[in-house]
């Protein structure tokens, strides 16, 4: 476990800890899991079911490793010591589950598939008075009929002048939940003049499984991914997950390395992935968007943990578009709490952690909430109710949808 | 651990959820941002007054230490529970009580984040002065027991001088209240002072009364460079001495700069010796006066270039750079040792030559950064703790530097407290009559020694 000697103790990662924030405690400080670590590490302290929940209360948001100065690497050092304390004390069954389907893509199918049924069996009193997590039932997102990369072909063609090519990586989310945020990527993408790749043989990205202790379940998974992200044409890998993206940039070389594996090829696709929506702000200019829009949408946005600490955003592109009417909300940029399965497993603390943030999109008169990531997606839409009348969506699926008709634009 | 039955009453007191005695926990309330650790017995979480004055009946009348924390961002082990027993940690009693600024006071508990406050207070058009870098996450309760200062302490002074009043739980578990809400208030002993910087020893701050103030109508900030170090602490000194009052003047050395720069890449001038960064706030006339002097006398002292930070985000970047500091540092070895002794401002250019010669002397890597205005300086030693030898280096020239500061009329520390820390060097700057007085204090509030023992007192 490197770097943990290097944690000189000043307390500025409390500061930027969503899970601080709301409890003050140090125990459940980003500082705190660092000195356990290393108590644990010299045998100061015995591995614990407390130790294990301490460690584990946590979003994994990585936004302590963002703003340490020392350079301590929480989420390698998180990550290590979770695997090591699941192994001597098991996790929950739901969560080993979940590390058992996303290892082998065949099964997240089949158990996919059946789950679109369970949703379509389940009577809806039930789904009306039950909480998963803190989440109510009946607001989960309905599955997809068909998983996205099902649908669409392995290569999509572009529909103007042809300037290059690029891969997709579609992630578990748009694949098996949000099907219309791959689709809205295609659209422009090919209107952009890209051919699209989308693998088939691209899987889960494994960052659940290694925040849950599944190291060697994920070697299969990563290597695989990569073996079908090595293109030597395509001039970038796109992810329309920031974890995703945190995967492919920064996890793979650095697993490879630990299974002792060659990481040269991890390292291009690392070099070369890059969020959708950074990728399309770089050519916003060669997009045309409806003016027509009397009164447009009002539109806020909320930036993930895990773009926000990569130094990314979308809101950019935002500000750019002209029929739409963004607000800036002041907390965009805090933690949804919803961190993985954070929300289901520790559902007070998270509902906690959101509440700022629902309500100042309730305060802000927005009629669409804007956000890359589908686990805050799910999260926060869970929180909404209907009367609310705030549709979340994916940024692209916005711009996919006010790009201007076809033949009005030149090509 | 405490015994069962004081455990059962405290429980009783707090409730469970607010009492934590596990080993993993109490690991957690063993550090500050200083390198000695010691452990608690038991971890309590006051949200009243009351409770804590609860909890100090029992601790009183069963001799049981108690230490009181804030964030734990003290350098100097302030909250290190180095006897054991409890550990007051006021992290969850963070309301803000009132803000009044027709009245121009603030009334909050001691757990409130500075930076909390400074939201609460931005929309109203007011702030409160004291910035210590540790700003974003130390707390109320802290900044006072260490007495907490910052950049722009220089013209607007350090913590004491913005709290008017607080309540205080004695060892005793009695319940005091010193000051009031008026600006001017000379009834009776200034208490209120006496506790600012008193590091959790004499009482535990339960309420405090701060005075605020409105924020200047603007702010312009200088990046100045010069040559040699010496022109730069000699243009402080001539600049305080000359009457300007700048709000902030920082100094920066090349090491610090390039560490910097090294870090977060903004184009800090790398070739520049010495680097200050100074900012005036004011009317916009007043500000573009003394900016006008202020160049003068920089040029006076050789400035090689002068930079001004025209927007918000100019400004933002060159504060962002200078509190990073700190950090770079710690990111290039293994320790890092912040010492902030301090010196009247004229002896600035004698205390840094003096500070550069006694690393060199003792082969150690060091930069110089200071709030150097207010002859508040900070050298900052890399080092590794593990390596003995050099360690025993790292304490040689720092006795040497506070021996140095104190020659020159200065003090032991600007800031940070005694805590652990110094509190061997103390005589170097306190004679023992006045150590004696300390302690006579200390032993009439606080006769059975449980309050923050084994500290400077
Ligand atoms: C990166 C960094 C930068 C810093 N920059 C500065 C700076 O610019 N200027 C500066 O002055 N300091 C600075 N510090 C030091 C430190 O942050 C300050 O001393 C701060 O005021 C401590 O606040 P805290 O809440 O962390 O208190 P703690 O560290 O928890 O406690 C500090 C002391 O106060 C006592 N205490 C806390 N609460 C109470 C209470 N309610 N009643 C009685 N006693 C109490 C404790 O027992 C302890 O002795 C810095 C520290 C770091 C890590
Ligand atoms: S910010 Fe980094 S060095 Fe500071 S306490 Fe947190 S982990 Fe340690
Ligand atoms: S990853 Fe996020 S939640 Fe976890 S310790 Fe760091 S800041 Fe806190």
């Amino acid at each position: 476990m490197s770097g943990t000697g290097n944690c000189g103790k000043c307390g500025i990662c409390l500061s930027v800890c969503p899970v601080y924030a709301v409890l003050k405690e140090e125990q459940n400080s980003p500082r705190a899991r660092v000195q356990l670590i290393k108590a644990y590490k010299n045998k100061k302290l015995p591995s614990s079911p407390l130790l294990k929940e301490l460690i584990a209360k946590c979003l994994m948001c990585g936004s302590c490793a963002a703003n340490c100065p020392s350079g301590v690497d929480h989420y390698s050092q998180f990550m290590e010591m979770r695997s090591q304390l699941i192994e001597k004390h098991g996790d929950r069954l739901e969560i080993r589950g979940l590390v058992y389907l996303l290892a082998k893509e065949q099964r997240l199918r089949l158990a996919m598939g059946a789950a679109r049924m369970g949703q379509a069996v389940v009577p809806s009193a039930f789904q009306k008075k039950y909480r998963l997590g803190n989440i109510p039932v009946k607001n989960y997102p309905k599955l997809n009929k068909k998983p996205f990369r099902a649908e669409v072909p392995e290569e999509i063609p572009p529909i103007s002048q042809e300037r290059g090519t690029v891969l997709y990586f579609t992630g578990c989310g748009t694949n098996y939940i949000f099907g219309e945020t791959g689709h809205a990527a295609l659209k422009i993408l090919s209107r952009l003049g890209y051919r699209v790749l989308i693998p088939q043989k691209q899987t889960c990205c494994s960052i659940p499984m290694l925040f849950h202790g599944g190291v060697e379940e994920a070697r299969e998974n990563i290597i695989a991914n990569i073996e079908c992200l090595q293109h030597e044409n395509a001039c970038a890998v796109l992810v329309d997950c920031p974890t995703c993206g945190s995967a492919l940039r920064d996890e793979f070389p650095a697993m490879m390395r630990k299974y002792g594996l060659d990481d040269a090829v991890a390292e291009q696709i690392a070099a070369k992935t890059q969020d959708m929506t950074a990728f399309i702000a770089d050519h916003l200019d060669q997009l045309t968007f409806r003016q027509e829009d009397a009164e447009p949408a009002r539109v806020g946005y909320h930036l993930p943990c895990h773009l926000k600490n990569a130094a990314g955003s979308s809101e950019a592109i935002l500000r750019q578009i002209p029929t739409i009417d963004y607000v800036q909300l002041a907390n965009s940029g805090d933690c949804c709490g919803g961190g993985g399965t954070f929300f289901y497993e520790y559902p007070e603390l998270s509902g906690q952690i959101a509440a700022a943030k629902i309500a100042s999109i309730r305060e802000s008169g927005a009629q669409i909430w804007l956000t890359d990531c589908p686990v805050c997606r799910i999260n926060l839409a869970g929180q909404l109710a209907e009367e609310d009348g705030i549709a979340m969506m994916h940024p692209l699926s916005l711009l996919a949808g006010l790009l201007d008709e076809l033949d009005k634009q030149v090509l | 651990m405490l015994k069962p039955d004081v455990k059962m009453e405290l429980v009783a007191i707090v409730g469970s959820d607010r009492y934590v005695d596990q080993p993993e926990v109490l690991t957690c309330y063993s550090y500050d941002s200083f390198a000695e650790e010691a452990m608690p017995e038991a971890v309590i979480f006051p949200l009243t007054t009351e409770e804590v004055a609860e909890v100090m009946r029992i601790a009183s009348r069963e001799k049981i230490p108690v230490t009181a924390r804030g964030a734990g961002t003290s350098v100097c082990g302030g909250p290190v529970p180095v006897q054991h027993g409890i550990v007051l940690c006021f992290s969850k009693m963070n309301k803000i009580l009132s803000i009044n600024t027709r009245d121009r006071h603030a009334v909050v508990q001691p757990g409130v984040v500075n930076l909390d406050l400074q939201k609460a207070l931005a929309p109203h058009g007011f702030f409160f002065p004291p910035d210590p870098g540790s700003m974003n996450f130390s707390t109320i309760g802290g900044n006072v027991s260490h007495n907490a200062g910052g950049p722009r302490c220089l013209k607007y002074g350090v913590t004491v001088d913005y709290v008017l009043g607080m309540q205080v739980v004695l060892a005793s578990g009695k319940v005091v209240r010193f000051g009031s809400k008026n600006i001017k208030d000379v009834t009776g002993y200034n208490f209120s002072a006496l506790y600012c910087g008193s590091e959790g020893t004499l009482g535990l701050v339960t309420e405090i009364i701060l005075r605020v103030v409105p924020r200047p109508e603007t702010m312009q900030t200088l990046l100045v460079t010069f040559d040699s170090l010496d022109n730069t602490a000699r243009a402080v000194s001539d600049i305080i001495g000359s009457g300007i009052l700048p709000a902030a003047m920082e100094l920066m050395d090349k090491m610090t700069i390039n560490a910097i720069e090294d870090a977060v890449g903004i184009g800090l001038p790398r070739e520049a010796e010495g680097t200050l960064l100074i900012e005036v706030d004011g009317t916009t006339e007043a500000c573009s006066r003394e900016r006008q002097q202020i160049v003068a006398k920089v040029q006076e002292h050789g400035a090689v270039t002068i930079e001004e930070a025209c927007t918000e985000e100019d400004r933002n970047r060159l504060w962002t750079a200078r509190r990073a500091a700190y950090g770079v540092f710690a990111k290039i070895s293994p320790n890092i040792v912040s010492e902030d002794v301090t010196v009247p401002v004229s002896r600035v250019p004698e205390m840094i030559r003096k500070i550069v010669e006694i690393t060199d002397r003792y082969g150690l890597k060091a930069g110089v950064l200071a709030h150097a205005g207010d002859g508040n300086m900070h050298p900052l030693v890399c080092t590794d703790r593990e390596n003995h030898e050099e360690w025993q280096r790292v304490e040689k020239a720092f006795a040497e530097i506070f021996q140095a500061a104190a020659d020159m009329e200065g003090t032991l520390s600007g800031e940070h407290g005694i805590g652990l820390a110094k509190a061997e060097y103390l005589p170097l700057v306190m004679d023992q009559d006045t150590r004696d007085f300390m302690a006579l204090i200390k032993h009439a509030v606080d006769p059975d020694n449980i309050l923050n023992p084994g500290k400077f007192v």
